[in-house]
Parts: structure tokens; sequence; C-alpha cells
């Protein structure tokens, strides 16, 4: 996330983090190591410098070190390591990139990942509803009219959904049509 | 036909008031055109050459007299007095005002119909069988399987941003007129010998720069699994598709890349995990939605068959029409009728705000309340009484809606073409039009018997050329617009994708050309039952390049 960032020559200062009870700090730094993060208490690394660390670091470190996934790595490697993983940041270097919420579908529904699920990169108001039924906990919100939307709780969701999802107080637990048809 | 509920009501209203905000937000100009335009595609609408253009869903082609009778007063009060019935069995309006859009989507509601996923890179309107639940060859009907993956696709948080639109299309018969070899994934319904539902699963079929016939992956997938199989193939399309090049990110080219073999091996692997979830679908679910589509109490009328018959002796245009555009429904009393909706040289499958509200009066009184689209841009009233067939056509008559062409050389598939789309390099419609005039006489179409002319204004093949029996593709080559000839596509239950003759052809010379083709055929069948197609299979392309180039052209 810091390498697209600092890619795209931009820079947020008002960059937020969102979840479901509204705004709330953010522990976590980006890191491209352990070595480069100093003694902050949370950090996250890029998936490779993630995978580079030894079991026991990632065990034992008295810090929380997350990984960093953009939509082209491949989750496999961090299937079997979920309980040492406090939170997982998977990218949106476009909100048209749909990449990312298969993965999330994949960890949260399938694999049952229990840390911190983090949308990152171009979060938009319109997609934050998807987001948070693919299974997203968290939000980096940096986009003006979504910062605007989210504080005041207004996501325009529907009122229900067709399909089984988590993320939503509203969800009856199936399918519409499971409901009896209307006479 | 499916009703919606309470839930279905709800939805819709709140996606309208979605809509409704950010239309808001984009004439403010809150939203830039770029951020906007993701999101009116999500809802149907596009920005074209000329104006904003809505796309209506009609799910898998069926509507009722209410709804078809909303479509035309939306034609005439937010359009120009006409829409536009699409290959994927929709409506488009061509020329609403972008202000206006939230009330069409208001009174879209009204009538429970909507815009949703007519467009954008999403799992679109699901397509049938437009003879579903009447067709005589027919196993199952396939719609309400088409309304579970409706439901079941409605914004789907998973699958909303793949990396390119994504269409499905079912069957129920073996004879596909669903042209499911040319879907993303195409479901042929049928049973297996317990005498149980299931589907012959075809994936990466599409049009387009690239055609591609679709590979069958499943021979026979219980209907139970439906879900969780779609949600497989989906998901590894979603993860694998090729999003760095939109002419590339279509799943049939993922399926070319990968090689279906892999590919298959993926998708499967992704099933076993998914196939015990909460996708199943338990057999009441499916007994649910299939009461919605259970068919209608038709009373017996014998009494059609002489008066049929008797009508058709005194009346030779209706005899016409009757032999052309009725055909057999399961209960010999009544009949499946095609309203053409391509008038000698008129624009395929334009219809005007009059004509829909008198298809809506005809289905409520003759057809059990029932209209489908099809998929070749016509309609269709798929239970009209033998008896009432005569009545049925003098009411179609007056309104011009009574051409007796369905499946003739004049029954044209046309695209919009540069008269209106923004992607267009040719115009599609004027073609369209001087070869319905040029084969319109009704014993020179008869005679030519069934030739499917598909016409595109450019690569993206939204008019199908690639498997007409002769496609016409226009191209711009500098400055001019070209159009070239394709022979031997089909998009039946053998799909092949058609060859190319050679050299283009301007816009002064096409119909001639295509006049040479057809007396090349007419000239060389061996009899008037081997019809275009047939012939074509059986000689090849060489006569007709010779016809068209000459015999010492060595164009190819």
């Amino acid at each position: 996330m810091s390498e697209a960032t600092e890619q795209n020559g931009k820079h947020f200062p008002e960059k937020q983090l969102w979840g479901r009870e509204g705004f709330r700090d953010d522990p976590y730094i980006e890191a491209e190591s352990l070595e480069v993060a100093g003694d902050a208490p949370a950090v996250i690394l890029p998936l490779a410098a993630w995978l580079g660390l030894d079991d026991d670091v990632r065990r034992t470190s008295n810090r929380r070190i997350g990984v960093f996934v953009a939509p082209g790595e491949s989750i496999d490697p961090l299937l079997d390591k979920l309980d040492t993983v406090p939170l997982i940041a998977l990218q949106f270097p476009a909100f048209n990139d749909g990449r990312s919420y298969s993965k999330a579908e994949i960890l949260k529904g399938r694999h049952g990942f229990k840390g911190e699920l983090r949308a990152v990169g171009d979060v938009l108001v319109d997609q934050v509803v998807f987001m948070l039924r693919a299974g997203f906990d968290t939000l980096e919100v940096t986009n003006p009219v979504a910062l605007k939307r989210l504080s005041a709780s207004d996501l325009r969701d529907t009122p229900g959904y067709y399909q089984p999802g988590r993320g939503s107080a509203k969800t009856a637990g199936g399918f519409s049509w499971r409901r009896t048809p209307a006479a | 036909m499916y009703r919606y509920d309470e839930f279905d009501h709800a939805f819709v209203a709140a996606r309208v008031e979605q809509f409704k905000d950010q239309v808001e937000r984009r004439l403010s100009g809150e939203l830039t055109e770029d951020q906007f335009k993701p999101l009116r595609l999500m809802n149907g609408v596009y920005l074209q050459l000329h104006a904003y253009m809505l796309r209506v869903a009609v799910p898998y082609g069926t509507l009722s007299g209410r709804q078809m009778r909303k479509l035309g007063h939306i034609a005439r009060t937010y359009d120009r007095g006409y829409g536009h019935f699409t290959t994927r069995q929709n409506i488009q309006y061509n020329w609403p005002a972008l202000a206006d859009i939230p009330k069409i989507l208001d009174e879209l509601a009204e009538v429970e119909m909507h815009a949703m996923q007519t467009s954008g890179n999403c799992i679109r309107n699901v397509t049938a069988d437009h003879f579903s639940g009447v067709a005589a060859d027919e196993v199952a009907d396939p719609r309400p399987f088409a309304e579970i993956l409706r439901q079941w696709s409605s914004l789907h948080p998973e699958f909303s941003y793949l990396p390119r639109k994504f269409k499905i299309a079912v069957t129920g018969a073996e004879h596909d007129r669903a042209a499911i070899q040319t879907h993303d994934i195409g479901l042929h319904l049928k049973k297996n010998e317990a005498g149980e539902l299931g589907f012959a699963v075809y994936v990466g079929g599409g049009q387009g720069r690239t055609p591609m016939v679709a590979k069958k992956i499943r021979d026979f997938l219980p209907a139970e699994d439906l879900l969780s199989y779609t949600t497989a193939i989906v998901r590894v399309y979603n993860l694998h598709g090729r999003r760095d090049n939109k002419y590339k990110a279509r799943i049939k080219i993922l399926v070319h890349e990968t090689g279906v073999e892999e590919l298959t091996r993926q998708i499967e692997a992704e099933w076993q995990a998914l196939k015990e979830s909460d996708l199943k679908l338990p057999q009441g679910d499916i007994d649910a939605i299939m009461t919605y589509f259970r068919p209608p109490v038709l009373p017996e009328r014998p009494e059609g068959w002489g008066a049929l018959a008797a009508a058709k002796k005194a009346d030779a245009g209706f005899a016409a029409w009757v032999d052309q555009n009725v055909t057999p429904h399961k209960n010999p009393d009544y009949g499946v009728v095609t309203i053409s909706l391509k008038p000698i040289g008129g624009i395929p499958g334009d219809a005007s705000a009059e004509q829909m509200e008198l298809v809506a009066d005809i289905a409520e009184k003759y057809s059990q309340d029932e209209i489908r689209v099809s998929h070749e841009q016509n309609l269709v009233l798929p239970h009209v009484a033998l008896a009432d067939l005569h009545a049925v056509y003098e009411l179609l008559l007056a309104d011009g809606l009574a051409t007796a062409n369905a499946g003739l050389i004049t029954d044209i598939i046309a695209c919009p073409g540069l008269d209106y789309c923004a992607l267009a390099n040719a115009r599609s419609i004027p073609v369209a039009q001087r070869i319905s005039e040029r084969f319109g006489a009704a014993e020179r179409q008869a005679e030519i018997g069934e030739l499917k002319i598909k016409i595109s204004g450019c690569i993206n093949a939204c008019g199908h050329h690639h498997v007409g029996h002769i496609g016409i593709l226009g191209v711009e080559k500098k400055g001019e617009e070209l159009y070239q000839i394709t022979l031997g596509g089909s998009a039946d239950e053998i799909t092949t994708v058609g060859e190319i003759t050679g050299r283009g052809f301007s816009s002064e010379e096409v119909v001639d050309a295509i006049e040479k083709i057809v007396d090349t055929y007419l000239g060389l069948r061996t009899s008037k039952e081997e019809n275009f197609l047939a012939a074509y299979r059986r000689v090849g392309a060489a006569p007709f390049k010779e016809a068209l180039y000459g015999p010492v052209s060595r164009a190819a």
C-alpha cells in the first residue's frame, strides 16, 4: 500500500480508517520491512516481506504484524498461517478492480479468518456496502465524498439482499426466495 | 410469470433512490462524468453519440400486458415515441434526458421492472429461450432457473466489478433458440436417466472481435448445484480474468489462454469447496420459484382447427402469416405467435408506443397476459388459441405488425450502428432496410426459405454477425464505410462462427453482393428443403466466393 501510494505520487493527509461503528484510530503504520518500522506497535508489511519473516517472529513478536496483498498476488501462501495474522489489507488499486472481493469472500467465508480484513486503495462510497458484505471489517478512506457520507452514516443501502452475506445487520439469513412466495 | 413480493419491491425502490441520489450528484457537479460512468452503467444508462440511452431489463424476455403498456407509455412520455428491442431481450430508449431517468425508473418500479445490470462489468440480464414454457420440444421451462440466477446475481457483492460483462443464457430444449454457446455461461436444462433436472454447462462463448464457441465443461450438473457451480466459475474468472486489456477481458479469453482442461480443473476445485455451502438449492426453493411459472390453465378450444382451416382458405395473407409466424404450442388447440418487428424496409426491433400498447391489449385478451421478447428482436405471444388467430392477425395487421417473415431473409438482426452508437464504424440500420426492401416480396422470401442475416456496425458484434448464416460487419477504411461478409455462422445447437468471404463491399455494393450469394444458393441447393446453412455446410465457401469475386480472384 505504501508502495502503491508512493508510486502514484499521492499524499493523503486526510486518510481515515472507518469500521461499522464509525471512524476509529489506526494503530498500524505501513513499512517495507520490520527494520524500517522502528518501534511502531503495529505494522503492515508487503506480502513478500511478511512471508519472509520467521514463523517465530510472527508468533512471538510483541507487536502486531499485518500483511498487505495486492490484487495480482495470491493469498494461497497465507491460508495455513491465518492464525498468526492480525490484519490483512486487500488492495483496490481502482474501485473497479474487483479481485479483492473474491479474496475477502475466500478468507472470511471459507477460511473463517478472525483478524481484521481491511480494504485499502480506491475506496468510494458507492462500493462500501459491497465491501462490508464481502467481509471487510475496516475501510481506509481518502475520498472526500466517501468521508462525508460515512461521517453521516449515509450508505444508501438496499433494505435487504438477494444473497447470503456477512456484514449486514439486515440480512435475514438466506436467499430471498426462501421466503414463502407472495400469494 | 414471476411476481414481485414485498422484498423485491423494497429492493427496487431503494435502488431507484440510490440512483436518484447519484444522478443528482452528477447534475450538481459533485460527480464527474468519469466517476458517474460506472454508477450509471450499473443502472443501464449509456452515453451514446447524441444522448444518454437507457436499457431496461426484461428478465428472460417475459412481460405482462401491464408491463408492455408501461414501456409504451415511457416511449411516448420520455422518448420520441418508440423503443428498440434488443438481442438480449431487453428494450432500450435512445433519447431520454438524464434528469428524467430517475422518474422513468420510478415508473418502471410500479410495474416490477428496473434497469439494473443491463450494462457494466457485472452479470447481465439472464436470457432464455423465447418459447420457454410453451415449445412442444421442451424438456422443462428454463425460466425458473433464469429467475433464480437473476435474484442471485442482483447487486452481487463479490461479482459487481468483474473484468468485463458476463452473460448467461438458459435453454430447456435440444434445439437451442437461446444461442447458449455464444454466452459466457450457457446452460442447457435437461433430464438425466433418472428423470432428474440438471444442466449441461458451457463456458467461454462470445462474439466481439474474438468470436469463440463455448466449451462444454460438464454434461450434467444437478439442478441443486446451479448456484454453487456458477459461483465457482465466476469466482475463478473474477480472480484470474485479464484486466489489462478490455478486449481480452471476457472469460472466453481466459478459457483460451488457460486451456479448457486446466480451467475446468480450477472451477471444479473451487466448486468442491462451495458445493455443500448455503448456495446449494433445496428442492423446496426450486419448487417455490417454479410455482410462479406454472403454465396457465388453457381452456379447450377444439373449434379452432376448423376455423383456422377456413380462415386460411379465405385469406391468403393470413395463411402465409400463420405458416411463417405461428409455431406449435404444447397444447394442440393453441399456437405460439411471433410478432415480427421487421416490417419491410423498417428498423429491426423498433416498436412505437402505439404498437406496444396494441400488443399489451392483445396479450391480455388473447394470450394469457403474456408476451415474450426474442433475442431475434421480435415479440412473441405465447398462448394464442388457434380459434383466435385470425382476430389477432387482423389487429396486428392494422398497426403494421403482421409481417409474415419470421426466420426469413428479411427477419434481420441489426445493431443500432453509427446512427446511434459511439462505438460503431459504420451504419447498420440503413443496410438492413435496403436488404429488406430488395428481398421484400413475399414469394421471393418464401422461395429462399430460412436465412438469418445479422448485421453489426463494428467489431464488437452486437448485431451477432459472426453467427449469421450471412453476417455483415461494418468497418471503416480510409474514412469510408465498408462491409465485410461472413458465411456459414450459426447460433443454435451446432454453433459455428462464419467465415469471411474476402474483401469488403461499399455501402452501394453490399446489397448486390448479398443478392449474388442468395442467387448462388438458389442455384446449387439440392431441393427447397436444403436451407442456406445446410447448403453452405455441404458445398463450402468456394462457389460463393466465385460469385462475389470472380473465378480468377484470389480473394480469401
